[in-house]
């Protein structure tokens, strides 16, 4: 059976790499960070040697693996057809067998081999002297066993979960912790250690809790081996060996009820409340109805919110931990969430996907057409507004210069009007189908339309921006007028100013809409929800 | 071998040689349209005229042609050449007015899967302009009609296939359209949700509204349609009333002479059956 499923896998990663869909790019991709993952790892792990805080790091590193192997296999659910029981509910199969191979499945892949390399760069960094480099040795393969069968048993027990629309809801959400954690690892640690303001030794004492975790009981292991210790790290290893067998125990209990139990995938609740809100508002309040009820229901949208509010706080990170205070990066901030509330919506007809052809039956008129892009950007409005002032006043309050939130959120004003006038614009000339790839929970741009994305960003973040030059000018111009005058001026100004220029941009919109419905409904077919 | 004497029929079937029976104005004329893709003729020049008040089948094999001239005929795909007038409307030259007189349920439900169903048809019928009152006193009506009225207040996208089509209807139905365009109704619909739609489909045209759909199932077209056009390669090889292109046989048997029969070669299938070891 182990020998089966493990064939299946190579089948699976070989028909991968042969296929010319998406599906091969990503495992190209997939395989390519795999590589990196081993390189770097190990060399990353390696560096530690001779610190002070080696095993602490080390065991923050060997956390963070962990925590991959829980979250990423949820992505992968629909990658990997070896992770679903359901595949093999049909056949008629003992679980003890069936749980072998599934392991052995599960440790045959790049991801796999690249966690053991990369965990491998203790032997360089942590381990001393040949008892510890043996006690490394049989650590690591302990605790790549231990990430398998923890994703193992979180994927089984949550399959019936993560075939539904709820687990694919789930699955989205758990973009938001990757994207702030690739930021903070890939922009905000880097900046702060360049300006002094993280070190190896600020890393001291963070696994006063983590020791306790299997991944630390690991890492631990090593250091008491090196340290000549040898009867506590056998004990931390056999603890670890213990906590695999009983979740490999529960996992066999959970695969054995997963082949026998009925997929109630389709169960859901009801809504309260029957009224769509605002529909008495005309057509603008009607549109506006449903793009605010998608904004809290659609995962998508949750998390480009999310996603906005990282983005701010990543741009005055460095200000933030570093010695230095410019206060200008909090108006930074505004600019660029500004800039990317614009850019996430900048398809709305290919995000609509072909539920637009419900609106464009009845989309008979520019005037419809505008009622439609302002009922759109009322309810991005009614978010957008609130998110950016609030980060805007706690990044000046970070950077402990709270009188910045002031031309900060004027700023968000007007780039928000001219964000949302530019997406409107862009949403109608540069339409494109947005489909959901293998193994991605997030909508992307149809193979062949990627270049439309970026050309979207940028206009956006160029087009806000210019647009917000003349806030700018303004608020430096007058910042040392009494902030009793100043305040509700440039605020006022600024929210006219972006009213205006978001108006301008649903003129034009809707211009160039009425001739290109038939084009937009075509964009919408060809996308997927 | 294969290209048979049923091709041969079909050639004697052409829509020219079937005298049509009128029995009113016509709501659906189309005249020459025409659609590619790159080198393929998806529609080769179809000529159709569909009576007021008629239940109207569009019938062919898959990738005959029919989901592209549904698309053409409600302004959703721009065609290369040709003409579709809706109650005397010209659907390209002025598709305001005609918009405001036609329903439409495309092949696979498109419904925005994060409103309730009872939200879902509110918003359509107040997106074609419905007083909110009224807009709600239909969803409420339809959805019972449609049997939705236990799901109204769960997500569109915790529905099953009849139910989103039912929705999809309910949404297509909701400003009570004179003239209505189905494509695929019943794929994938249950038998029970199937009757709501073929009963709710009857009823609609005997009220005096216009129906035309299309569909694999050929047993529904036959019981339901006075009128069938059976479209092959992107032309439509025969039109007129159900009697006239059934020609004595049953609708399947007439469909299958005048497309041609799919030839299969079954001998590899030797071991199949209980008797084989």
């Amino acid at each position: 059976m182990a020998r089966l499923l493990v064939q299946l896998k190579l089948r699976l990663l070989t028909n991968a790499l042969r296929s010319s869909t998406p599906a091969g790019t990503t495992f190209i991709i997939s395989t390519f960070f795999a590589l990196v993952v081993a390189v770097g790892g190990f060399y990353v792990l390696a560096l530690f040697r001779g610190l002070s805080a080696s095993v602490d790091l080390t065991t923050v590193i060997f956390t963070a693996f962990a925590l991959g192997w829980l979250i990423l296999p949820i992505f992968a659910f629909g990658l990997d057809g070896t992770l679903d029981p359901a595949a093999l509910q049909l056949y008629p199969l003992r679980t003890r067998p069936l749980a072998a191979g599934l392991l052995a499945a599960s440790a045959t892949g790049a991801w796999p081999a690249a966690n053991l390399l990369a965990l491998l760069g203790v032997t360089v960094g942590l381990a001393a002297g040949g008892l510890g480099v043996l006690v490394a040795l049989i650590a690591v393969p302990l605790q790549v066993l231990f990430c398998i069968t923890l994703a193992r048993l979180v994927t089984t027990s949550m399959a019936r979960l993560l075939r539904s629309r709820r687990g694919k809801d789930l699955a989205i959400f758990l973009v938001i912790p990757i994207f702030a954690l690739i930021e903070l690892l890939g922009q905000v640690i880097p900046n702060a250690a360049a300006h002094g303001g993280i070190t190896a030794a600020s890393f001291a004492g963070v696994d006063a809790w983590m020791r306790w975790l299997p991944p630390g009981l690991a890492a631990h292991a090593i250091q008491d081996a090196s340290h000549g210790h040898p009867g506590t790290a056998v004990a931390r290893l056999a603890l670890l060996a213990a906590v695999i067998i009983v979740l490999g125990w529960l996992w066999i209990r959970s695969l054995s009820r997963a082949l026998v139990t009925a997929d109630t995938s389709t169960g859901s609740s009801q809504l309260r409340g029957s009224a769509l809100p605002l529909a008495r508002y005309g057509l603008r309040g009607t549109v506006a109805a449903r793009f605010w009820i998608y904004q809290r229901r659609e995962p998508t949208s949750l998390v480009y919110w999310a996603m906005t509010a990282v983005i701010m706080a990543v741009v005055s990170a460095s200000t933030i931990l570093g010695p230095h205070k410019h206060p200008g990066v909090v108006i930074a901030s505004a600019v660029v969430g500004a800039g990317f509330v614009g850019y996430f919506h900048a398809n709305s007809v290919g995000l609509t996907g072909p539920p637009f052809i419900i609106e464009a039956l009845a989309l008979t008129s520019r005037r419809s057409l505008r009622a439609y892009f302002s009922g759109q950007n009322l309810a991005l409005a009614v978010i957008a507004v609130p998110l950016l002032t609030a980060i805007s006043f706690g990044l000046a309050a970070a950077i402990r210069h709270p009188m910045q939130a002031v031309p900060a959120t004027a700023v968000a004003l007007a780039g928000l009007g001219a964000a949302l006038g530019l997406s409107n614009i862009l949403t109608v000339t540069l339409a494109y189908p947005m489909t959901r790839r293998t193994g991605s929970p997030m909508r992307q741009a149809a193979p062949g339309y990627g270049s439309y994305t970026f050309g979207g960003m940028l206009a956006n973040l160029v087009g806000v921006a210019v647009a917000v030059t003349p806030v700018i000018l303004a608020a430096a111009f007058t910042s040392t007028a009494p902030a009793a005058v100043r305040t509700p001026a440039l605020i006022i100004c600024s929210a006219a100013y972006g009213l205006a220029l978001a108006r301008a941009g649903v003129q034009i919109a809707a211009r160039e809409a009425e001739g290109r419905l038939p084009e937009l409904c075509q964009t919408a077919i060809h996308s997927t929800i | 071998m294969n290209q048979p004497t049923s091709r041969t029929a079909a050639m004697e079937l052409q829509p020219t040689a079937i005298e049509e029976a009128e029995v009113g104005e016509p709501a659906i004329e189309v005249r020459g349209l025409r659609k590619s893709f790159g080198p393929k003729e998806a529609v080769a020049g179809i000529d159709l005229e569909i009576a007021a008040g008629s239940l109207a089948g569009l019938v062919g094999p898959n990738g005959a042609g029919k989901t592209t001239s549904l698309s053409m005929m409600t302004g959703l795909l721009r065609p290369d050449a040709g003409q579709v007038l809706i109650s005397g409307l010209d659907v390209w030259a002025d598709p305001v007015a005609v918009k405001a007189v036609i329903g439409v349920v495309p092949a696979e439900a498109r419904l925005f899967e994060r409103l309730s169903g009872e939200e879902m048809l509110e918003y359509a019928g107040r997106l074609r302009g419905l007083p909110v009152a009224e807009a709600r006193s239909r969803a409420a009506q339809l959805l019972d009609v449609l049997d939705l009225a236990a799901d109204a207040k769960r997500l569109v996208a915790d529905y099953s296939t009849g139910m989103r089509k039912k929705a999809a209807l309910g949404c297509a139905l909701i400003h009570n359209p004179p003239v209505l365009f189905l494509d695929e109704p019943l794929e994938g619909v249950d038998p029970v949700s199937a009757d709501v739609i073929r009963r709710l489909l009857t009823r609609l045209a005997g009220s005096g509204s216009t129906v035309l759909f299309s569909s694999h199932v050929m047993e529904l077209v036959e019981q339901v349609c006075d009128h069938v056009s059976i479209i092959d390669k992107g032309k439509i090889v025969a039109t007129g009333t159900t009697q006239q292109v059934r020609g004595g046989k049953t609708l399947q048997q007439a469909f299958i002479d005048l497309v041609g029969p799919r030839a299969t070669d079954e001998e590899g299938l030797s071991w199949l059956g209980s008797s084989s070891s």
